[in-house]
Order: C-alpha cells, then sequence, then structure tokens
C-alpha cells in the first residue's frame, strides 16, 4: 500500500492505481465524463484534470495531468481544484456546451418563475396519474388549483407547440388536476423531523404561504401572520370570485396549515405585534406583506367623494366577505391597463353599475392586462377609452361628476419597447362619470417595517440572491421588495427560492441562490413541421350576459379526462429525459460556465433510432466514445463506430440497418454509460 | 566524348517544374552520341529548377532554368563539345553561394548521386558506416557513439536520439520495432521528401543501424500517400538493398537480420505524432493515446518501438563514417550538428538549406536566401509549421538552436521556415494554422476538437471585420486552456500560431478589430480599392481586365471603382502602370 | 444493399493481406484505386473478409482524407493548402476554380469531368502555388494559368 494525498484527503492505494480510481474510492468525486471502470482508459474529456504538487520527493510535475490515466505513487500530492485546473476545466466544458444542442429543460419550465417541472407534469396528466402531477407542481409551489386558475401563464409564451400551431393549454390542465386531487385522496407531503428552528412569516399571500409550506417541509416550525382575517392576500382580497372561487382557494390554504403551519390573521405589524418582536421570538423572519396600497395619479380632484383605489375597491368585493357595493345607477370609470384595472371594470359591471369605463392612455396592443380579460370585459360590456389620459377630476358638491380626458397619441417607442403616449396639445374629452376608480399601480405600506431599508421606490430592500433585507436574519420576498408588485406566481418563485436560503440560513451555512446554466437550443434549429396540428383545447365560459350578473366562476371547467390527456399528449417534450442525471451539466454548474463566449457553429445530426430500442440524438453527444467502447469491449459488438475525424466526428451505427438490427441485442449497455442524455431507452 | 557526364535533377519539384520534358528532350537528340542522361535527385535550389549539371572531364557545368528549347541547345552544344556555348544557361555566382553557404550532411549526396542506384550510393561511400557497426560495434557502443554526437530528434521536439535508442534497447521483449515517421506532414517542410527522393540509401543505412542499436529485426518506414515519387524510389531502394544483402537475414554474415516494410499513410497529418502513427500503422484511426507507456516501452504491436524521423537517419551513417565527435564539432551547447531547413514564402532563393546549428536566422534568410523577393520588407518568419510561430524582425539574430528558438514562442520543428514580407496578414497567419488544426484535429479529446474550431471562428471574424473587443484575450484565453489540456502534441502546439502573433503582431489585431483595417492590405473584407484621379492617365487597362466590371471612366479621363461592384482582387492594381490603384 | 461494385476484383488484394494483421488501411487502399472510391458495399465487404465491423471500418476509412464515398471526377485536382501556397496566394487560386468549375474542397462538377480536393502540403514549395491534376504539376499558378489550364483540359475532352 502507498499513502497519497487527494485535495487534502490521505488516501491509502494500491501501487500504480489510477489516481481517478483512488478518489472514486475516496468519495471524492473528480469532474470526468469519459471514464468508465468497464473499459479502457481514454483521456478524451480532459475534466479530470489535476496539479500533481508534489511527486513525493518535494516537486512539483509542470503538466497538469489526468487524473483516468496518472498512476498513483507513493507521497503524491495532488489537486483538482487549483486555480489553473479549474480555468482548464472550466473552458473544456464551456467548449462541450459551445457543441451542445439541446434543452436541459422545457422552455416553459425556464419560463415559469417558479420553475415549476411543467413538462413532467403534462405526462402524468396525460397518463391519468393527477396525484403525481401535483406532487410534481407541489416541488414548486402549494396552490395549483387557484394558480392554475389565475396565472398569466408565462409558461405558456415560451411553449414551443406555439410553432406547431398553438402553446398547450398548461395553466388549466394544472387547475384540473388540482381540483381532481383535492376532490380525491389529496396529495400530503412529508414533512422532515422537526429541526426546532422557528420562522415567522408576514403575510400569508402566495409568497407567504409558499414560503411557509417549504420551511414547514424542510421541519421548521412555521407561524404566518396575516392583518387580514383570512389567509390568501391578494388572491383572496384582489382576485375577483368569478375568477377564483374563494373555497378552493381556502381548501388549498387548509392543506398548507395542515402540515403543521400555524396561522395568525388579523394580526397586523406594528400595530398587534412588532417586528422586533417576530424576531426576538424566531429564528428567522420573511416579510411577505405585499402591495397593498392604490398609487395616486396625481391629478387636480382625486380627493373628491366618489373616487377610490383599485386595491380598496377590490379588497370586499372579491373576497366576499361583508357588503358588496350597489352600483346600480352609476357610471364609473376605472384608470389603468393592467390586471387590477380589469378586475375593478368587469367588478364594477357585476356590482349593477349602468356604464363602465376603462380610461387608458395607450391603446389595446399596449396594454399590459391579459389579452383575455380584455376580451372578456369587452363582451361584458365595458368601454374602452383608449388613449386617454385623466388631466382632471371634476366635482360637484364634493362629489366626483366629470372627468377631463388628454387627448394622446402614441410616439416613439420607450426603452421597454412600447410605444409611448405623448398628449395632444390642447385636445381634451369630457365623460360624465359618478366614481373613478384609480388603478395604476400599488406601493407598499411600509408602517411597521422602519427598521429595514427601502428602496427608492420605497420597496423593502432585498438582496436578489440571499433575499435577506437590511437587518440579518430578516429575509424579504414578493409584491413589497425591490421592484415592487408583480404577478403571484413571481412572487412565489422567489418565496421558494428564500425558502431554500433561510433553510440553509437556519443550519448555519447561509447558501445564496444561483440560477443553475441550462443549455438551450436556438429556436430556428428546430423543424417543427414534422409534428402534425392538433387544435388547442379551448376553455368553455358561460355567456357574458349570465356571467356579468354574479360573481361565480367564469369558466366551466376545460373538459372530461379524455380531453383533458389528449390536451396533455400535445406537449413536445422539449426538455432533456436526463437532466437530473446528466453529468455535463452538473459539472457544467459546479464550474459556473459561460459557453456564450465561444458560441460558433455547432454540429446538427438528425436524431435516429437504427438501434430500435434506443434514440440517438448525435447534438447532445459529447464523443466520449463511451458507447461505442462499451458496445466493443463490454458487450463485444462493435456496433457503433467513430466516423469523420475532427470537429465534425459523429458516432454512428454502421450504414446497413438490417445488420444493424440484427446485430444489436438491445442491451442498453451504451445509454447506461452515457454521461448525457444523447442517447435514449425507448420504453 | 565518354568523359561527359550529364545529371537532370529530378525531385518532384524538379519534374513539377519541367525537368522530365527536358530529360525528354536531352535522350532524344543525345541519342546514338554515346553520352548518357543520367538522373539525380533534388539539389535544393529549388528557384532555378529545371537543373541540368553537366560535367565536362570532371568540370561541372550547372545549367540552371532549363526548358524544352534551351535543352536542345544544350544537347548540340555538349554533342558539339562546344561547352562554352553553355555559358548563358550557367548558374551565376550569386546564385551559387547559396549552396557554397552550406554544410551537407544529411543532404550530403542529394542532387548529387543517382537515387534510383545503388551502386551510385556504394560508390558515394554508403553502406560502409552499416558494415562498421554491425561487424565491429557492439549495441552500446552505437548508442555511445550517437550520444556522443549529440544529435537530437529532427521531426520537431528534439529529443536526444541516444536517449530513444537507450530506453527501446534496455525494454525487455524478444521483437521490437523501428519505425521510421516519415509523415512529414507541417505544411512548408519538404526535406523528408528530398530525401526520400534523392538519397533513399541513406534512410535505409541509418535505419538499419539504429534496428543494430536497438535490437530490432523488422523496420517499417510510414510514409504520407501524397509523395507517390519518394514511396517508388525508396521501394526500389529496398528491393536494391536486399538484392545486395544489406536487408534480410544475417546482414554481413552476422547475426543481424532486418525485414524492411513500407506503409503509406492515407491523410491525416495527426499521424506524425508517436501515439498516432503507431495506431495507423495498426489500421486504426490514428487517434493519439496518453503516454505513459511510451512506445520504447509498449509501442507498435505493443512492443517496444522506437520512432524517428527521417532527417534524423540521415545523419547516422554520417556520424558512424566520421565520429560523433565530428558531428558534436559543429553547433552550440544545446544543440549539435546540422539542420535541413526547407526555405520559401516571399524569398529570393528558396530551397533546401543545410546549415551547422548557431548560425542565425539572419544568415539563412538573408545570407543564403538572398532576401525577400522583390525587395520588399522582411516581417515575420514561420518556424514549427502549425505547432511552430512567427518571429519577427527584431528577433532576425537569433541562433539557430532549440533552446533559442523556443524561446521566441516558436520551435525549430521539423524544418519548414516560410518567410513573410509586408503583404501578409498576421492575423490571417495565424487564422491559416488555425484552418489547418482544426481541419487535422482528430477530434478525440475536447480541447483541441472545439477548441481548435473556436479558436479558428474567432480569428475568422477578426479578418472578415466582425472582430469583438476582448477577442485578443478570449484567444489568449482559449490558447492557454488548449495548451494544458489538449491530448497530444497537435493539440497543445496548435495555440503557438496564435500566440506568437499575438505576442509580436498584437497591433496588427489591434487595427482588424478596432479600426477595421488590415495593415498588410491583405484582409478582403477590410481593405478597399480607390484610384487616384491625379494619377490615373485613363488608359482603360485596369478597366479591360476588372473581372467585375467595377472600373468606369472615358478614355483619357481619371477612371473610378465603384466600392458596391469590386470584389477586391487587385488585378487593376496589378496591371496599372502608374501606380494609381490605391488600396486602404 | 445493392451491389454494383464487382467483389471479386478485390479479391487478390484480400487474399494478399489475409491474416496479416494491420493491413486494413493498405486493403482501402488498394479498393480505392481499384474502384476509384470506397463504395459502401466494398466497405462492408471488407470488413467481413477481414473480420472486423462494418462500423470499424467505416471508422478507419473516414478518419484519413485520402478516402473517397463518393465517385470522383475523370480529372482530380489536388490544390495545394500549404503555407508556402498560402503566403503567396492559395486562396486566389481556390477561388478561380470555384468560379470557372464552380467546385469546392470535396466537389465534382455535374459533368463529373473534374473534382477538386484540398491538400495539406504537396512538398513542392519552391512552386507555390500548386497544384496536381491527376499526376501532372502545375506550379506558380495565377488565376490565367489555371483557367487556361482547366480550358485546355475542357477543350481536349470535348474534342473526344
Amino acid at each position: 500500500m502507498i499513502t497519497i494525498t487527494i485535495n487534502g484527503k490521505v488516501c491509502k492505494c494500491n501501487e500504480g492505481e489510477y489516481i481517478l480510481k483512488v478518489a472514486q474510492d475516496n468519495g471524492i468525486d473528480i469532474p470526468n465524463l469519459c471514464n468508465d471502470d468497464s473499459v479502457a482508459v481514454y483521456g478524451a474529456c480532459g475534466l479530470c484534470q489535476i496539479e500533481v504538487l508534489d511527486d513525493g520527493h518535494g516537486k512539483a510535475l509542470p503538466k497538469l495531468m489526468r487524473a483516468c490515466a496518472t498512476k498513483a505513487q507513493d507521497g503524491y500530492v495532488v489537486s483538482y481544484d487549483t486555480e489553473r485546473v479549474n480555468r482548464s476545466r472550466k473552458v473544456a466544458l464551456e467548449l462541450l456546451m459551445s457543441d451542445h444542442d439541446g434543452d436541459c429543460v422545457a422552455p416553459c419550465h425556464l419560463n415559469c418563475p417558479a420553475g415549476t417541472d411543467i413538462q413532467k407534469y403534462l405526462k402524468q396528466i396525460s397518463g391519468g396519474d393527477y396525484h403525481g402531477a401535483v406532487e410534481t407542481i407541489k416541488e414548486a409551489f402549494p396552490i395549483p388549483a387557484s394558480i392554475g386558475r389565475v396565472c398569466p401563464h408565462p409558461c405558456e409564451k415560451n411553449c414551443r407547440r406555439a410553432n406547431v400551431e398553438q402553446p398547450l393549454s398548461i395553466a388549466f390542465l394544472k387547475a384540473y388536476a388540482a381540483d381532481k386531487d383535492l376532490a380525491d385522496g389529496t396529495y400530503k407531503p412529508k414533512c422532515k423531523a422537526d429541526s426546532g428552528k422557528k420562522v415567522a412569516i408576514v403575510g400569508g399571500g402566495p409568497a407567504g404561504l409558499t414560503a411557509a409550506f417549504f420551511l414547514r417541509r424542510s421541519g421548521h416550525s412555521v407561524t404566518v401572520y396575516d392583518a387580514m382575517s383570512k389567509m390568501g392576500g391578494m388572491l383572496r382580497y384582489g382576485i375577483p370570485a368569478y375568477r377564483l372561487p374563494k373555497d378552493i382557494l381556502e381548501r388549498e390554504c387548509q392543506e398548507i396549515k395542515s402540515l403543521g403551519v400555524e396561522f395568525v390573521n388579523n394580526c397586523k405589524i406594528g400595530k398587534d405585534v412588532t417586528l422586533e418582536q417576530l424576531q426576538n421570538d424566531n429564528d428567522a423572519v420573511i416579510v411577505a406583506n405585499g402591495a397593498w396600497k392604490s398609487m395616486n395619479m396625481r391629478v387636480e380632484g382625486e380627493e373628491l367623494e366618489g373616487v377610490v383605489g383599485g386595491i380598496d375597491f377590490l379588497r370586499n368585493i372579491s373576497s366576499g366577505e361583508g357588503e358588496r357595493p350597489d352600483l346600480s345607477g352609476l357610471t364609473v370609470a376605472v384608470c389603468g391597463g393592467g390586471n387590477t384595472a380589469m378586475d375593478a371594470c368587469r367588478s364594477a359591471v357585476r356590482c349593477g353599475a349602468d356604464k363602465v369605463y376603462v380610461v387608458y392612455r395607450r391603446t389595446r396592443d399596449e396594454m399590459p392586462a391579459e389579452d383575455i380579460e380584455i376580451e372578456e370585459a369587452i363582451e361584458e360590456g365595458v368601454d374602452f377609452k383608449f388613449l386617454t389620459n385623466p388631466a382632471q377630476i371634476i366635482g360637484e358638491g364634493g362629489k366626483v361628476k366629470q372627468m377631463k380626458l388628454q387627448v394622446m397619441q402614441l410616439g416613439e417607442p420607450d426603452a421597454s419597447g412600447r410605444r409611448s403616449p405623448v398628449p395632444v396639445e390642447g385636445k381634451f374629452e369630457y365623460i360624465d362619470v359618478d366614481k373613478v376608480i384609480m388603478a395604476i399601480g400599488q406601493s407598499i405600506e411600509a408602517s411597521g417595517f422602519d427598521a429595514l431599508e427601502k428602496t427608492r421606490k420605497g420597496t423593502i430592500a432585498a438582496d436578489e440572491t440571499t433575499f435577506m433585507t437590511s437587518v440579518d436574519g430578516v429575509f424579504a420576498v414578493g409584491d413589497a421588495t425591490n421592484r415592487g408588485a408583480s404577478i403571484a406566481i413571481e412572487a412565489i418563485g422567489e418565496a421558494n427560492k428564500c425558502a431554500a436560503v433561510v433553510d440553509s440560513y437556519l443550519a448555519g451555512n447561509l447558501t445564496a441562490y444561483r440560477k443553475p446554466f441550462v443549455s438551450k437550443r436556438d429556436v430556428k434549429d428546430i423543424d417543427f413541421s414534422v409534428y402534425d396540428k392538433k387544435d388547442r383545447i379551448k376553455m368553455p365560459a358561460r355567456p357574458a350576459e349570465e356571467r356579468k350578473r354574479d360573481f361565480n366562476e367564469v369558466y366551466l371547467g376545460i373538459g372530461d379526462e379524455e380531453k383533458v390527456q389528449s390536451e396533455a399528449k400535445r406537449c413536445l417534450e422539449c426538455g432533456c429525459h436526463d437532466y437530473g442525471d446528466c453529468r455535463l451539466i452538473k459539472y457544467a454548474n459546479i464550474c459556473e460556465i459561460d459557453p456564450a463566449r465561444f458560441a460558433g457553429v455547432k454540429n446538427n445530426n438528425p436524431v435516429e433510432r437504427k438501434l430500435v430500442s434506443i434514440e440517438r440524438n448525435p447534438n447532445k453527444c459529447i464523443l466520449c466514445s463511451l458507447c461505442v467502447r462499451v458496445c466493443d469491449e463490454v458487450a463485444g459488438k462493435g456496433i457503433l463506430g467513430l466516423v469523420g475525424r475532427g470537429f465534425g466526428t459523429v458516432i454512428k451505427p454502421e450504414f446497413n440497418d438490417e445488420s444493424v438490427i440484427s446485430a444489436c441485442a438491445q442491451c442498453g449497455k451504451c445509454v447506461e454509460a452515457c454521461p448525457t442524455g444523447a442517447l435514449k431507452l425507448l420504453k | 566524348m565518354s568523359d561527359t557526364i550529364i545529371n537532370v535533377g529530378q525531385g518532384s519539384c524538379g519534374i513539377a517544374a519541367g525537368a522530365g520534358k527536358v530529360k525528354k528532350v536531352l535522350d532524344e537528340k543525345l541519342a546514338g552520341s554515346g553520352i548518357n542522361v543520367g538522373i539525380v535527385g533534388c539539389i535544393g535550389m529549388c528557384w532555378l529548377e529545371p537543373i541540368v549539371d553537366v560535367y565536362e572531364n570532371g568540370k561541372l557545368h550547372r545549367l540552371v532554368k532549363v526548358n524544352e528549347n534551351s535543352a536542345e541547345e544544350i544537347a548540340a552544344a555538349v554533342s558539339s563539345g562546344d561547352f562554352a556555348a553553355l555559358s548563358k544557361y550557367e548558374i551565376t555566382a550569386d546564385d551559387k553561394d547559396f549552396l557554397d553557404q552550406q554544410t551537407r550532411i544529411a543532404l550530403r549526396n542529394c542532387g548529387v548521386i543517382d537515387p534510383e542506384s545503388i551502386e551510385a550510393y556504394i560508390n558515394a561511400g554508403g553502406y560502409k558506416a552499416l558494415e562498421k557497426v554491425v561487424t565491429t560495434m557492439t549495441q552500446q557502443q552505437v548508442i555511445d557513439e550517437i550520444k556522443t554526437s549529440g544529435l537530437a530528434g529532427r521531426g520537431g521536439a528534439g529529443f536526444p536520439t541516444w536517449f530513444k535508442w537507450n530506453a527501446a534497447n534496455q525494454s525487455a521483449g524478444e521483437t521490437k520495432y523501428l519505425i521510421c515517421n516519415a509523415d512529414e506532414g507541417d505544411p512548408g517542410a519538404f526535406m523528408d521528401r528530398a530525401v526520400i527522393e534523392s538519397d533513399p540509401h541513406t534512410l535505409i543505412e541509418g535505419m538499419l543501424i539504429a534496428a543494430y542499436a536497438i535490437g530490432a529485426s523488422e523496420a517499417v518506414v510510414y510514409v504520407r500517400a501524397e509523395y507517390p515519387l519518394a514511396i517508388v524510389r525508396l521501394k526500389k531502394a529496398i528491393a536494391q538493398a536486399k538484392q545486395a544483402g544489406y536487408i534480410g537475414k544475417n546482414i554481413f554474415g552476422t547475426n543481424f537480420s532486418c525485414e524492411f516494410t513500407i506503409k503509406a499513410g492515407a491523410g491525416a497529418f495527426v499521424c506524425g505524432e508517436e501515439t498516432a502513427l503507431i495506431a495507423s500503422l495498426e489500421g486504426e484511426r490514428g487517434m493519439p493515446r496518453l503516454k505513459p507507456p511510451f512506445p520504447a516501452q509498449k509501442g507498435y504491436w505493443q512492443k517496444p518501438s522506437n520512432i524517428n524521423n527521417v532527417e534524423t537517419f540521415a545523419n547516422i551513417a554520417w556520424i558512424i563514417n566520421n565520429g560523433g565527435a565530428a558531428f558534436a564539432a559543429m553547433g552550440t551547447e544545446n544543440s549539435k550538428g546540422t539542420k535541413v531547413f526547407a526555405l520559401t514564402g516571399k524569398i529570393k532563393r528558396g530551397g533546401l538549406v543545410e546549415i551547422p546549428m548557431g548560425k542565425t536566422l539572419r544568415d539563412v534568410i538573408f545570407g543564403i536566401g538572398g532576401g525577400i523577393k522583390e525587395d520588399k520588407q522582411f516581417k515575420a518568419v514561420q518556424m514549427g509549421g502549425p505547432s511552430g510561430g512567427c518571429i519577427p524582425e527584431q528577433l532576425l539574430d537569433t541562433v539557430i538552436d532549440y533552446k533559442e528558438l523556443s524561446a521566441t514562442g516558436a520551435i525549430m520543428g521539423s524544418g519548414g521556415m516560410v518567410v513573410m514580407d509586408e503583404t501578409t496578414c498576421m492575423v490571417g497567419m495565424a487564422k491559416f494554422f488555425l484552418d489547418f488544426t482544426a481541419k487535422e484535429s482528430c477530434g478525440k479529446c475536447v480541447h483541441c476538437r472545439i477548441g481548435t474550431k473556436r479558436m479558428q471562428e474567432i480569428l475568422t471574424r477578426i479578418v472578415e471585420g466582425g472582430g469583438k473587443e476582448g477577442d485578443i484575450e478570449l484567444l489568449e484565453e482559449l490558447c492557454s486552456a488548449v495548451k494544458e489540456g489538449a491530448l497530444c502534441g497537435l493539440g497543445q502546439t496548435a495555440p503557438n500560431p496564435v500566440l506568437t502573433t499575438i505576442k509580436y503582431f498584437r497591433n496588427e489585431y489591434e487595427a482588424h478589430i478596432n479600426d477595421k483595417k488590415c495593415p498588410a492590405h491583405e484582409c478582403r473584407e477590410l481593405i478597399s480599392y480607390s484610384i487616384d484621379s491625379d494619377k490615373c492617365r485613363g488608359c482603360t487597362l485596369c478597366a479591360k481586365k476588372c473581372p467585375a466590371k467595377a472600373i468606369s471612366g472615358e478614355v483619357k479621363a481619371p477612371h473610378a471603382i465603384d466600392p458596391e461592384v469590386c470584389i477586391k482582387c487587385g488585378q487593376c492594381a496589378t496591371v496599372c502602370r502608374f501606380g494609381a490603384v490605391k488600396v486602404d | 444493399m445493392s451491389n454494383t461494385a464487382d467483389l471479386s476484383l478485390l479479391q487478390p488484394v484480400l487474399d494478399e493481406y489475409a491474416g496479416v494483421k494491420g493491413s486494413l488501411i493498405t486493403i482501402l487502399q488498394s479498393a480505392q484505386e481499384i474502384y476509384g472510391y470506397l463504395p459502401q458495399e466494398v466497405i462492408y465487404h471488407v470488413a467481413q473478409a477481414t473480420g472486423s465491423s462494418p462500423a470499424h471500418v467505416l471508422g478507419v476509412a473516414t478518419f484519413y482524407t485520402q478516402f473517397r464515398f463518393k465517385p470522383v471526377g475523370k480529372y482530380l485536382i489536388l490544390l495545394c493548402k500549404g503555407t508556402a501556397c498560402h503566403v503567396n496566394g492559395s486562396d486566389m487560386i481556390a477561388k478561380t476554380i470555384y468560379e470557372t468549375l464552380g467546385i469546392t474542397d470535396g466537389e465534382t462538377t455535374e459533368d463529373g469531368l473534374f473534382s477538386l480536393t484540398f491538400v495539406a502540403c504537396l512538398g513542392c514549395c519552391s512552386l507555390s502555388p500548386v497544384m496536381l491534376i491527376n499526376d501532372d504539376t502545375y506550379g506558380s499558378l495565377t488565376p490565367e494559368k489555371v483557367k487556361s489550364i482547366i480550358s485546355e483540359i475542357q477543350a481536349k475532352e470535348a474534342a473526344v
């Protein structure tokens, strides 16, 4: 036996053993992609480079060595992560990635702020496994029945199926699965053993609930404090019931509670309890109190009776708690073009208003609200005054009587690419109104959080990667922080990342969130003509005349199981089957690579199934040749071979299809050996 | 009349220049005159080909740039004994100087003896060394003699020859192989081709001596398929040597036996790398493998093997005949003996140059080579091919020595010496070599397979005007990673042409990237042609010659080039007699 | 698989190298001399005769630039892309060939008359730029010279 030292760890081994093997035997993962014990040493990938700092005689070796092919000698002191090694390894991985044409995860998944594994749950739905689908979703967030109804679904915007005909109806499929799950045999996630750590969460909205859910699952004891009487935050008090029935939201809140999360309602920070108290009583605090203040328009007449903020207007209406206002006989103007404006105008219709205007300074094309919301509002009789901007609210006896609107036109595109509105000099319009609802934006109610540093916008400043505020142990996420209000799934995404950070913080090892590197295909490189067209499923809605009279859900349910599964089957399965096991992406992330700097020509060869039950995608191949070598040296077949040389080298089975089929024993050893997702065993 | 001898130089390039036709004319015209027209190999004065040597009673008339017409006159003059009439074809004193400044050991018989005749070789003292070795010396004595000579591998790496022989000799095993690497792949190098074509027996004799020293009974020559004439002459020579008993069983009646085979390569530069060469010899893809084990331990068919290149072997017989000390007397502290270079490019007198180590680059380029063609400005000399680098003017006094040349960032290499003038773009030069290595990369290891491709792409965008700020640094980083990470010598040295050009000609890179200009006016995307109306006389010649019809103008009035139509071929500048065409 | 090549022509070569290990490249070189290129059925036949897998034989053949997998034109132009040729303008020669014949590296004209292959270095650096058409070397090329060489061949062929 001899002794060598690998990264400070003393390892006993036999003379002449390869250093990579010694490392593996000692639980040290020296990155490597082309090595396998069953075949001869090859040395192609170059990832297993090491620096021999001492050759046992006090001298360092001048060259970097490959651990797979360097034999251990007594007294060797080696390191696999010196700066020099890391540099070389990083470049190797960047080069590999620069010629790697595959999607690690599907584009829908990438565009979901919460990082939901959409491809996986769609597959589960297509097979009727709804509980499984919910289990998958709940790895990202806890309230799929609610979110499936209200989410503006950025996922669908990125759905590649749009290049065939239309994107999948991802959000509604999610709601369908979640409803099924709630109806019967609801999935109950397991929680880890109690950690003994306590976390207080301020705010029981989507972000707070999500953080509570994950931290509870990690074994911490969690209490959610909320100023309102029930949990749900804006989902309950902002979004009207015709979009999200409150019993569904309540069910999902109760599921979270059932894990052992404590809910404390009607508790306002700074009034009922102070932030300091929460800090003292807990090991960590997460502030997720949202943005509940309507922004002012800064026009003359705002103080008149009959002018209300959108959020304030919606609060009672949406929750169904207390009285809904009776607007019959009144004319209402809603100012703004976002989803809150749509919620407000449609709610106003439902409260019996005679006439409802939406005043918006750009045109419909520039409206930030979801198109379907605008469409449905128009169906319900809302009158859109595009290219107008409130100039003055004119009152009579202290009450709103009329609005003076500045007529606008579109100018040059601004930084966001939207054409910015400019006033048409001297041109005004007047509308008679009884009520003005300002839905132009939200800001935060910061009282009670004086100790936390704020941004220039007045939101709580939180670190983008640790979510920590200026106060140690106090974290903040969601609408209350940084850029301010956004959609629920954004807040949820921050909350699930924050939960992981807080978990690490509680373990005494604060680990910032790092966006993982993933390989992405360029949509230009994909041939969509190979897919048969199949229309997207339609969500049936109640007729406008009927639905505008009540707050019952607009939608009737996406359809029967057969239709749902067939919709799920439209999924192109863009993401790689091997993402979880892929060693290439694992090391790419460990080494923090940036392959874009070496972007260049990529090899492009057809995906083929000559080996019958094995699909081969050469565009994910890294030419480690393990499949070739295993087929030859282990299986004794030699069916696969390297063709060509240099950059264009490609691995192919021999050209005679019949003899391939007869020779291949379908043993799958090649698939097993493949370190990436280039080979796939077809079921 | 029988005292008159005529030899026509018949190397590949001589033949390409028309030596075959010249010989045919001489043969026809001198038929029946009793004067035999013989052939010799390549003397190495390529710019003077075809060359005819006429010996008038031992006095040499070296006639140059002979063509079919002059060959008739030569035949007439020789058959009538009017040797004075030859004077107008004779080599000038200046050109003769090219040879006079050289010291020829490896090339000693090249262009002097008939390469297709073993007798010619024997008459020149051939196979004496072999006889001496096998009949009077032990293996160790041979190795010691080579050690004394200080001979280092002439293929590029410059590893001591004796050391490799000794390692192979010391390796246990009955069967050992002696291999000659004649896969001369460096573009711009043709020394080995010249030796095989001009003096194949020198190679055979050197190999036999090496085979004896290491204890090999089989010798293999791995020669490029692109050298058909070399293969033909070598085959012929092997047959002759076998016939004469120098190859085969019990050579010179001793226990030493050795068989020879030739294997033709099939077009892969990487096969110049020892382990790849072995894979190719075994009929496999020529992909290098990791060392150790070295070929001296496990080589061809897993047996101890020794590989040297052609020029190395070409020195062996001379060393045995003259003693290692005589060889070591030439050269520098680190580098002994002579070295052959293939001097090409923008040089007045290009060809084969053999000089003692220790001369300067200036000696070779300006002394022997006569300086730059058309007296343009010297810019750089490329040494070591795709593994080497470009040496700038300020380093022209660097002496030819393994260590000194490596210090410049270039390498001694196998002997390619390509001279560049002011019209050669150095970024383009780096791209040229990366085009080459990227094409020749075997594709096994990541650093080389993708790294050379990316370097080539970055260089391509720079010469095409798409260079970005940071590209130089990106190239440097990539180069250093490829140097560290590539599996074999090809990949590890592939960055050298890029690194040396960045080191010495960074300003040219910057001009391409920042100013979108090519200072050498070579990169087409970055230059523009225009006509100086003050100088243009309106002769219309340029307009007539322009293949793109981009030039217009009235007769006797200044012409103009339409930049939209111009394809930047440069024809106009070439034909203009008034220097009116400007390039920017 | 359709057998278009007469495999019996290869038999003497296979016999000569039967049992001689490491002869694959030599056999393939002989095969290419016989057929002008390496048709699939020949590769397959060589694999069977030498007891190796077709994937292996194809792997070896495609590694080396000498081997061709499509028939070549009657005139094979080998254009040298060596350093000396580069410095003396081989790019321009490649461009001229492309303009004249419409082919670049690895391509054959539609009439099957010319094929073009770039080679690393022909070792005739002093005559650079150089090309080889079948067995004839042409040196010190200029665009005009190339055009006239090609048109001479075309004229000769047209006359046949």
